[in-house]
C-alpha cells in the first residue's frame, strides 16, 4: 500500500506543473449552506430530497445548489446492471455546448471506450425556465470504460504496474477529469468541466436553489440508494457558472459542505505537497481531494480518515484507549496541517465499490461549530437521514412516508455527534449492504467513527401493526366498549392510563379506529375538545412502553388526531360561541379581537412561510394584541421565531407548539408560557427574560443564549453550549445531558440569593418509558467555563465529573440550602414529565441517598478583586 | 471612481445653534503659558500692544489680570512689533510652551488635536482647512492622507449644501435621513457613565442623529431619547431585551470591533459596580467578557437568520452590522447585505479607548482606509452600492477624517472618542480602570460621575458636530460640490504624502 501511495503522488507531479496563477479566478467565497443527505434501503426518487431542500431555502440564498445520487437505477440511467456497476459515469457538463465535439476528440474518444452516451434530459416547462437566473448548463452522460492502450501505457508510464490495474483506471480517469478541467475551466474561459466521473453515481449543480437542479434535469423520478443535496448561500453575489456549487468529486464519491475553514491555504499547501492541486478554488473542493487524498492514495480506513479531518483533543484524547492514541497520535503528527480548522460540516455519499457497498456519512468539526443533525428509521425501509436542521429531516420523512407508508413522519431517534470525541467520534456512517434475503436488497447498518453500531430504540414493533397503523384515520370510527369507556372519562390523565394498560394488546387497525373515534366524539363541545387534545398530547409528551407500534408512529398519529380535532374548530370569521377558533393560510387576513379571555386561537401551520411578515410568529403577535390568550400551533415544518417579538407584558399568554418547529423558537419570552411538543431546534429561548418554557423533547445548540431569566423545562438533552453567556436569574432543569459547554460564562448571580442555574439530571428513558441513568451525566468538555455565577447542579452520585471538565469553576458539596432552591424545580419537573424526586433521582442502584450524594454543585471560584471583595458573593444581579 | 449623481437633496433646516460652552477645567491647559512675574509693575504697555487679548487691563483696577494664555500665539511672536516680552519695561513677562501641551496626548490624538476639538466643542467654530489640529503625527492612516483643496478660497452659505445621510438605501423599509453624516459609536454603560451616555444622546437628539447603547444595556435615563438611540446587539448579549429592540430605529449587531477584532467585548471588574453589574444583570466586581463571536452565528446563513430574528421582533427597524476589517471584508459586507442589513459598518483599528489592549489595538486587522475602498469597489461592482450605507469608524478624530472616508468610498462615519474628547477628555488612557478616568468620563465610580454635567455636555458635543459641519462645507465648496454624497468615493481628490502640501489644486 505505502508503495501504491508514493506511485500514486509520484504520478500526479505533472498536475503541479502549471502556476497557481494561471488559475486566475477569484476564489469563490463560502459562506454557510444547508445540506441534506438520505441514504435508504429502498431506492428513493429524487422528489424525496426536494422536500427537505425546500425546507431550506433560507440556508441558500439562490447563488448555488447542487444534488448528487448513489446507487441509481440501471433502466432509469439506460444502461445495464454490467455497465452501471463497472463503468465510469463521466458527466461533462458544458456551460458553451459548441465545445463539446473538441471535448470529446480530445479526451473521450481516444482514452474511453463509451458504451452508452446520451444528453441528459430537461425540463421543457417554460415559466419554470425563465424563472432560472442563469441557464443551466447542457450536462452529457459517457458510460465507458479506459481503453487498454491508454490505461497501459499510463501505467507504464507513472510506474503503477504493481498496483491493481482497476485501481490504476480509477486514477487515469482522476486525472483525465483533471486536465479536462484545466483546459476547458481553471485556464480558459470556463466553457465545460466534469461534474462526476464515479460509478454509479452522479452530481448535478446549478447556479440557483437546489430544487431547481431536480426540477431542471427531471430528477423527480430518478431513483437512488443515497441522496445528498445542497443549499449554497455564498457570500459572493455575482455567480454565473455551476462550478462553484456543491457536491464536489474525488472518485467514487460526492461531498456537500457548510461551513469555511480558516486554513484554505494551509490545507492547500498539504495537497500541493502531495501533487494535488485544486481548480475550483472553494474549501468544499479541498476537502473531497482531501478525503479522497486519504482514502484512495493512503488507503486509510474510514475511522483514520475522519481522524485526520477532525482530530480528537484535549481530554477526549485522553480517554481514548492507549492503543488508539497511538495511532491517533500518528495520524495527527502527520496529517494536522491537512486538517480543516474553523466551522464546517461534512456530508458525505459515496460507493464503495471494493466493498460492494453505499455510504452516507457526516463529519462534524471538532469543535462542532455547525449545526448538524443525525435521525435514523428502522423497519420495513430503513433510513439514515443527515441535515443541518432537524425539520429538515422531518420535512424528507413525511414526504418518503406518503409513497412508503411504513416509514413514520418523524425518525426513530435523533442525535447530534459530539465532534472530535471518544465517545462517537464526531460521525457517523450509514452504510448499505447488499442482502438477498431482505426485501429490497439492502440492509442499513449505522456506526460511529469507531465502527461500534448505532440502532433505533427499539426494533421490539410489529412491523404490520406499525404500518396498520399509518393508515389515514378512517372518517367513520367505529364505537367499541373500550372506545367509549376512554372517552367516558372525564380526566384525560385517567384515559391515558387506561390506553397505557391496553396498549399492547391493540392491533393497529384497532387503535387507528379508537384514535379517531376520540377525536370525532370530541368535536361535540369545547369541553370535550380539550380533554381530547390533552389525552393526544400525553401521547406526545409520555414515555412509555409502546406495544404494537414504534414510537415516533405514535407521536405522528397523536399529532394526526390532534390536527383533525383542531381542523374541526370553526374558523376565525365566525362567531359562534366555540372558544376555538381557527386560522390558516386563507384567513390569516380576519385576526379579530378575542371574543372571551379563554378564548383559543389554533393556528394551523401548513403553507405558512419560515420567517418574515407573512409568518406565523407575526400572526401570533397580532393575535396576541388584539388579547388571545390561548394558542395552538398544529402541523408547524420548520416555522422559525415562534413567539419572538411579543415584547413584554407577554405574562398570561400560553403558547402549545406541535409538529416540528424551526429556530428561535421563545426567543426573548418576557412572561410568556410556551410548551413545546415536539423536539425543539437550535437557539431556543435567545435572550428568554421571563416566563416558562416546557419542551417535550430535546433542544439544539446555544440553547437560552444570553437568558436573563425564566423557568425552563427540557425533557431530553441540549446540544452545544447550552446557557451560554445567561445572566440575571434563569432557572432550568435539563434532564438528559449537553454536548458541550455547558454553562459557557455564566453569569446568573448567586443562586442561593435569587441568581440562575441548570439542574442536569444525566437521565433518560428506556423502550418501556421507564427512567433510567445514562452512562455519564455529562461526558464534554469545558463545563461551566469561565463562568462568574449561577450554578449547575449536576446529578452525580458516582462522582464522575472531574475537574478536568471545568475551566474556571469548582465543584461544591450541596448544601440544605441548594437543595431546598432546587427541590420546587425538580418536583414541578415531576409534574410535567414523570421522572420521580423520591423514587428515581434520588436513587441509587435501588438505593434511596441523601440529596447530597446525589447531586454535586459546580459554581464559580471565588476570584479575588481589589473592589468588590467583600461584595462578591451576597449581592446579586436582579 | 464612479459615483453616482442623486437628485438635489433637501439641505438640513433647523440645525442646532452653536453656544459658548466653556469648561472650567479645560481653560486651564493651553498650548502657550505665559508667566507674569512679580516684578511687574502693571503699566499696561503688554495690555495696550497685544493684538491677540492676552494681556487685559480692566479700566479702574490697579493691577492688570493675569495673562489668559489661550489666545496666546506663543514665541513665534517674537518677530513681531509686539511682542510683549521684549517690549516689557521690567522684563517680568516670559512666553513658553506650556509643560501640560507637551505631555499631553499621543501621536495618534496630538494635543493640538485635543486643543482644537476642545476649541470646536467650546466655541462651535470650524477650524481652518489647514488647522495642525486637523491631522496627527502617527505617520500613517489619515495622517498620511490629505486632501487637494484648491487655495482659492470661496464664498459659501452652508446652508446651501448639504451633508445629510441616508441610513436605509433600499428600496422598501423606514426611511432615516440625518442632518450631518455621522452618528454615535457605541459606549456601554459601564464603561462610560451615564452622564456621558446622556450627553451623547442629548446631542443626538438636537442634531437629529443617533447615538448607541453599546453592550451594557439600556439604562432607563436614555429612554426619552429612544428615537435617537441605536440598540445594540452584541456578542455578550447583555441587557438585550424584546423591548430595547422594539424601541430602538436602528438596531446594531456588533460582530466585532475594530480595536479588538478576535476578542469580545470586555468589562473588567473594577469596573463591574452593582449599579452595572444591575444593568446587566451579572455578578458584580467580576470581569464581564462577551464572546469573540455570536454562537449562534457561525456563518452567513445564521447571519441571515440572526437579522430575521430581530427583523420579527422589529421589522420597521433598520438594521446595521457592525463588523472589523478582515482580509475578505468584502464578502463580509456583501453578505451582510443579502442577509437583510441597511447598514454595514467598518469598524477599523485605529480607535478603541484605553480599555482595549495595545497588543489587539495595534496588531490585528486591516487599516481602515484600505477597507473603505475595497468594499466600496466590490459593492459597486455588485450592482448594489447604492442601496448599502457604508458607513466607517474607527479612529476618526477630525471632521476632515470624516470627510477622508467618505472620499475613500464609505457613505458616513461612526464617532466616538471625539465626543469624549469634547467632553474634556486628556486621552490619559486609563480607560479600563473605572477609577482612573480624570474627568468623570469613562468611570461608573459615583463620585466621579458628577464631573460631567450632562446639559453642558450634549451643547459642548452639539458644538462640535456644528463646527464639523461648518468646515465640511467648507471643503465641499472649495470642490465645488454641494452635496456631501458627491465626495463619495472621490480618491482622486486625496493624495498620499506627509503633510498637506501647499501647491494643490491639480
Amino acid at each position: 500500500m505505502r508503495h501504491d501511495a508514493i506511485s500514486l503522488i509520484e504520478s500526479r507531479k505533472w498536475m503541479t506543473s502549471h502556476s497557481r496563477d494561471e488559475t486566475a479566478h477569484v476564489q469563490e467565497a463560502e459562506g454557510g449552506c444547508g445540506v441534506v443527505g438520505i441514504a435508504s434501503s429502498v431506492a428513493l426518487s429524487g422528489r424525496h430530497i426536494l422536500r427537505p431542500l425546500i425546507q431550506m431555502h433560507n440556508r441558500g440564498n439562490g447563488k448555488g445548489g447542487g444534488i448528487a445520487a448513489v446507487g441509481l437505477d440501471a433502466d432509469q440511467m439506460g444502461v445495464t446492471d454490467r455497465i452501471l456497476r463497472e463503468d465510469y459515469l463521466i458527466q461533462v457538463a458544458y456551460l458553451k455546448p459548441k465545445v463539446r465535439d473538441a471535448l470529446e476528440d480530445e479526451f473521450i474518444k481516444p482514452m474511453y471506450k463509451v458504451e452508452k452516451k446520451y444528453k441528459v434530459e430537461t425540463s421543457d416547462d417554460k415559466a419554470f425556465l425563465k424563472s432560472l437566473e442563469v441557464d443551466p448548463p447542457e450536462v452529457w452522460r459517457y458510460f465507458c470504460r479506459v481503453k487498454n492502450g491508454p490505461l497501459d501505457e499510463f501505467i507504464s508510464e507513472s510506474g503503477l504496474e504493481k498496483m491493481d490495474p482497476r485501481r490504476a483506471e480509477d486514477e487515469f480517469v482522476y486525472q483525465t477529469s483533471f486536465k479536462v478541467n484545466k483546459k476547458y475551466y481553471a485556464t480558459s474561459d470556463m466553457s465545460a468541466f466534469v461534474m462526476s466521473h464515479g460509478r454509479n453515481m452522479i452530481v448535478m449543480k446549478i447556479v440557483g436553489y437546489a430544487e431547481e437542479v431536480i426540477k431542471f434535469y427531471k430528477l423527480e423520478d430518478v431513483t437512488a440508494h443515497v441522496w445528498i443535496g445542497h443549499q449554497r448561500y455564498p457570500t459572493k453575489g455575482r455567480v454565473w457558472h455551476p462550478g462553484g456549487a456543491h457536491p464536489f468529486v474525488g472518485l467514487d464519491e460526492a461531498l456537500v459542505h457548510n461551513g469555511d475553514f480558516a486554513n484554505y491555504h494551509s490545507v492547500s499547501e498539504y495537497l500541493a505537497q502531495r501533487n494535488i492541486v485544486p481548480l475550483f478554488l472553494t474549501d468544499t473542493e479541498v476537502s473531497v481531494l482531501l478525503f479522497d487524498l486519504l482514502n484512495r492514495t493512503y488507503g486509510y480506513p474510514l475511522e483514520y480518515i475522519i481522524e485526520a479531518l477532525a482530530p480528537t483533543t484535549e481530554r477526549d484524547f485522553t480517554l481514548l484507549p492507549e492503543d488508539k492514541r497511538k495511532v491517533y497520535r500518528a495520524i495527527q503528527e502527520t496529517h494536522i496541517h491537512g486538517s480543516p480548522d474553523g466551522p464546517w460540516f461534512f456530508i458525505i455519499g459515496r460507493n464503495c465499490y471494493y466493498d460492494n457497498k453505499f455510504q452516507l456519512m457526516g463529519i462534524t468539526d471538532t469543535s462542532m461549530l455547525r449545526p448538524q443533525v443525525f435521525a435514523l428509521v428502522d423497519g420495513e425501509v430503513q433510513l439514515g437521514l443527515i441535515a443541518s436542521e432537524k425539520q429538515a429531516i422531518d420535512a424528507a420523512l413525511s414526504s418518503i412516508s406518503s409513497e412508503f407508508p411504513s416509514v413514520p413522519v418523524y425518525a426513530d431517534s435523533y442525535w447530534n455527534a459530539r465532534g472530535g470525541s471518544y465517545t462517537d467520534g464526531g460521525a457517523f456512517i450509514f452504510s448499505l449492504h447488499p442482502e438477498e434475503q431482505q426485501k429490497n436488497g439492502f440492509r442499513l447498518i449505522c456506526t460511529n467513527k469507531f465502527g461500534i453500531p448505532v440502532t433505533a430504540p427499539s426494533d421490539d414493533w410489529d412491523s404490520k401493526e406499525d404500518i396498520a397503523l399509518s393508515e389515514i384515520l378512517p372518517a367513520k370510527p367505529k364505537a367499541n366498549a373500550f372506545g367509549k369507556d376512554v372517552v367516558a372519562r372525564k380526566d384525560p390523565g385517567a384515559a391515558f392510563e387506561l390506553l397505557l394498560d391496553k396498549l399492547k394488546d391493540l392491533s393497529g387497525a384497532e387503535l387507528n379506529n379508537l384514535f379517531s373515534y376520540i377525536a370525532q366524539q370530541s368535536t361535540k363541545s369545547d369541553t370535550a375538545m380539550d380533554e381530547a387534545v390533552e389525552f393526544f398530547t400525553k401521547v406526545i409528551d409520555s414515555r412509555y412502553a409502546s406495544g404494537k407500534f414504534r414510537r415516533s408512529r405514535l407521536m405522528q398519529k397523536a399529532n394526526e388526531a390532534i390536527a383533525k380535532i383542531l381542523r374541526s374548530a370553526q374558523r376565525l370569521e365566525r362567531n359562534e360561541p366555540s372558544l376555538y377558533s381557527l386560522v390558516d393560510q386563507d384567513n390569516k387576513n380576519k385576526m379579530h379581537p378575542a371574543h372571551s379571555p379563554y378564548a383559543k386561537l389554533v393556528i394551523d401551520c401548513r403553507g405558512f412561510p419560515m420567517e418574515g411578515e407573512a409568518g406565523v410568529s407575526f400572526l401570533i403577535k397580532s393575535a396576541r394584541d388584539m388579547g388571545w390568550n390561548r394558542v395552538v400551533l398544529i402541523d408547524t415544518h420548520g416555522q422559525r421565531f415562534i413567539g419572538a417579538g411579543l415584547g413584554p407584558r407577554s405574562k398570561g399568554l400560553r403558547i402549545d407548539v406541535y409538529g416540528s418547529p424551526g429556530d428561535y423558537l421563545g426567543s426573548g419570552l418576557d412572561g410568556a408560557e410556551m410548551a413545546v411538543h415536539a423536539n425543539g431546534q437550535d437557539q431556543l429561548g435567545q435572550i428568554l427574560s421571563n416566563g416558562r418554557l416546557v419542551v417535550y423533547g430535546d433542544v439544539g445548540q446555544t440553547f437560552l443564549y444570553g437568558a436573563k431569566g425564566g423557568d425552563v423545562y427540557v425533557l431530553g438533552n441540549a446540544a452545544g453550549r447550552p446557557l451560554i453567556n445567561a445572566v440575571g436569574r434563569p432557572r432550568v432543569v435539563i434532564n438528559g445531558t449537553c454536548l458541550d459547554y455547558l454553562a459557557e460564562s455564566f453569569m446568573a448571580g448567586n443562586p442561593l440569593f435569587g441568581g440562575g442555574f441548570v439542574v442536569l439530571n444525566g437521565m433518560a428513558f428506556d423502550p418501556e418509558g421507564r427512567p433510567m441513568i445514562l452512562p455519564a451525566p455529562y461526558p464534554g468538555g469545558n463545563l461551566f467555563s469561565l463562568a462568574s455565577g449561577g450554578a449547575i447542579y449536576i446529578r452525580d452520585p458516582k462522582k464522575q465529573v472531574g475537574e478536568d471538565q471545568l475551566n474556571g469553576g469548582r465543584i461544591s458539596r450541596l448544601t440544605e440550602a441548594d437543595w431546598k432552591l432546587i427541590y420546587p424545580h425538580l418536583k414541578e419537573n415531576e409534574r410535567l414529565f414523570g421522572i420521580p424526586v423520591e423514587d428515581f433521582l434520588l436513587k441509587v442502584d435501588g438505593v434511596t441517598k441523601p440529596p447530597e450524594e446525589i447531586y454535586r454543585k459546580i459554581e464559580a471560584a471565588p476570584t479575588v478583586t481589589l473592589a468588590g471583595a467583600q461584595q462578591q458573593l451576597p449581592d446579586t444581579g436582579s | 471612481m464612479s459615483w453616482t449623481a442623486e437628485p438635489k437633496r433637501a439641505c438640513p433646516a433647523d440645525l442646532p445653534e452653536q453656544a459658548l460652552v466653556p469648561s472650567d477645567q479645560l481653560r486651564f491647559i493651553n498650548r502657550f503659558t505665559v508667566v507674569r512675574a512679580d516684578a511687574c509693575i502693571s503699566c499696561g504697555l503688554c495690555a495696550s500692544l497685544c493684538p491677540y487679548g492676552v494681556h487685559k487691563r480692566i479700566e479702574g483696577h490697579g493691577k492688570i489680570l493675569s495673562p489668559d494664555d489661550r489666545s496666546c500665539i506663543g514665541p513665534a511672536c517674537s518677530v513681531n512689533y509686539f511682542f510683549c516680552v521684549a517690549n516689557c519695561p521690567t522684563r517680568s513677562l516670559s512666553v513658553k510652551t506650556s509643560d501640560t501641551y507637551l505631555s499631553m496626548g499621543d501621536p495618534r490624538w496630538t494635543s493640538d488635536m485635543i486643543l482644537a476639538t476642545w476649541a470646536q466643542a467650546e466655541t462651535g467654530r470650524p477650524l481652518p482647512l489647514d488647522h495642525p489640529g486637523n491631522t496627527g503625527a502617527s505617520g500613517g492612516g489619515f495622517d498620511k492622507l490629505f486632501f487637494k483643496v484648491p487655495e482659492t478660497e470661496v464664498e459659501f452659505s452652508p446652508s446651501e449644501i448639504c451633508t445629510s445621510l441616508d441610513l436605509n438605501r433600499r428600496k422598501t423599509g423606514t426611511k432615516v435621513r440625518i442632518p450631518i453624516p455621522i452618528y454615535g459609536g457605541g459606549m456601554s454603560f459601564g464603561s462610560v457613565s451615564v452622564h456621558t451616555m446622556l450627553s451623547r444622546a442629548k446631542a443626538a437628539k438636537s442634531w437629529n442623529t443617533f447615538t448607541c447603547t453599546g453592550e451594557g444595556g439600556y439604562p432607563e435615563l436614555l429612554v426619552p431619547y429612544k428615537d435617537h438611540v441605536i440598540t445594540q446587539i452584541a456578542t455578550g448579549l447583555f441587557g438585550v431585551r424584546e423591548e430595547t429592540i422594539q424601541r430602538a430605529r436602528i438596531v446594531e449587531f456588533k460582530y466585532a470591533q475594530g480595536a479588538k477584532p478576535g476578542l469580545g467585548g470586555h468589562l473588567l471588574h473594577d469596573k463591574n459596580t452593582p449599579e452595572v453589574a444591575r444593568m446587566r444583570e451579572a455578578v458584580p466586581y467580576t470581569s464581564l467578557f462577551s464572546p469573540f463571536p455570536f454562537h449562534s452565528v457561525y456563518s452567513v446563513e445564521d447571519h441571515k437568520k440572526h437579522l430575521d430574528w430581530a427583523y420579527s421582533i422589529n421589522p420597521g427597524a433598520i438594521l446595521s452590522v457592525k463588523v472589523s476589517t478582515p482580509n475578505d471584508v468584502e464578502m463580509v459586507s456583501v453578505g451582510s447585505y443579502y442577509a437583510g442589513a441597511h447598514i454595514v459598518h467598518l469598524d477599523g483599528g485605529y480607535g478603541g479607548t484605553g480599555a482595549a489592549p495595545e497588543i489587539a489595538k495595534k496588531n490585528i486587522a486591516m487599516p481602515i482606509e484600505y477597507a473603505i475602498p475595497k468594499v466600496h469597489k466590490f459593492l459597486v461592482n455588485e450592482g448594489i452600492r447604492d442601496e448599502v450605507t457604508l458607513i466607517a469608524s474607527g479612529g476618526l478624530r477630525t471632521a476632515m477624517d470624516v470627510a477622508k472616508t467618505i472620499a475613500l468610498g464609505a457613505d458616513g462615519a461612526v464617532i466616538g472618542t471625539a465626543d469624549l474628547v469634547a467632553l474634556g477628555c486628556v486621552r490619559c488612557g486609563n480607560c479600563e480602570s473605572g477609577r482612573g478616568c480624570p474627568r468623570g468620563i469613562a468611570t461608573t465610580d459615583p463620585m466621579l460621575d458628577k464631573l460631567i454635567d450632562s446639559d453642558w455636555g450634549a451643547k459642548r458635543i452639539s458644538n462640535l458636530y456644528g463646527a464639523w459641519r461648518l468646515q465640511w462645507c467648507e471643503l465641499l465648496a472649495r470642490f465645488e460640490m454641494d452635496d456631501i454624497s458627491q465626495l463619495r468615493g472621490r480618491m482622486d481628490l486625496l493624495r498620499r504624502a506627509d503633510k498637506p502640501a501647499k501647491e494643490v489644486g491639480k
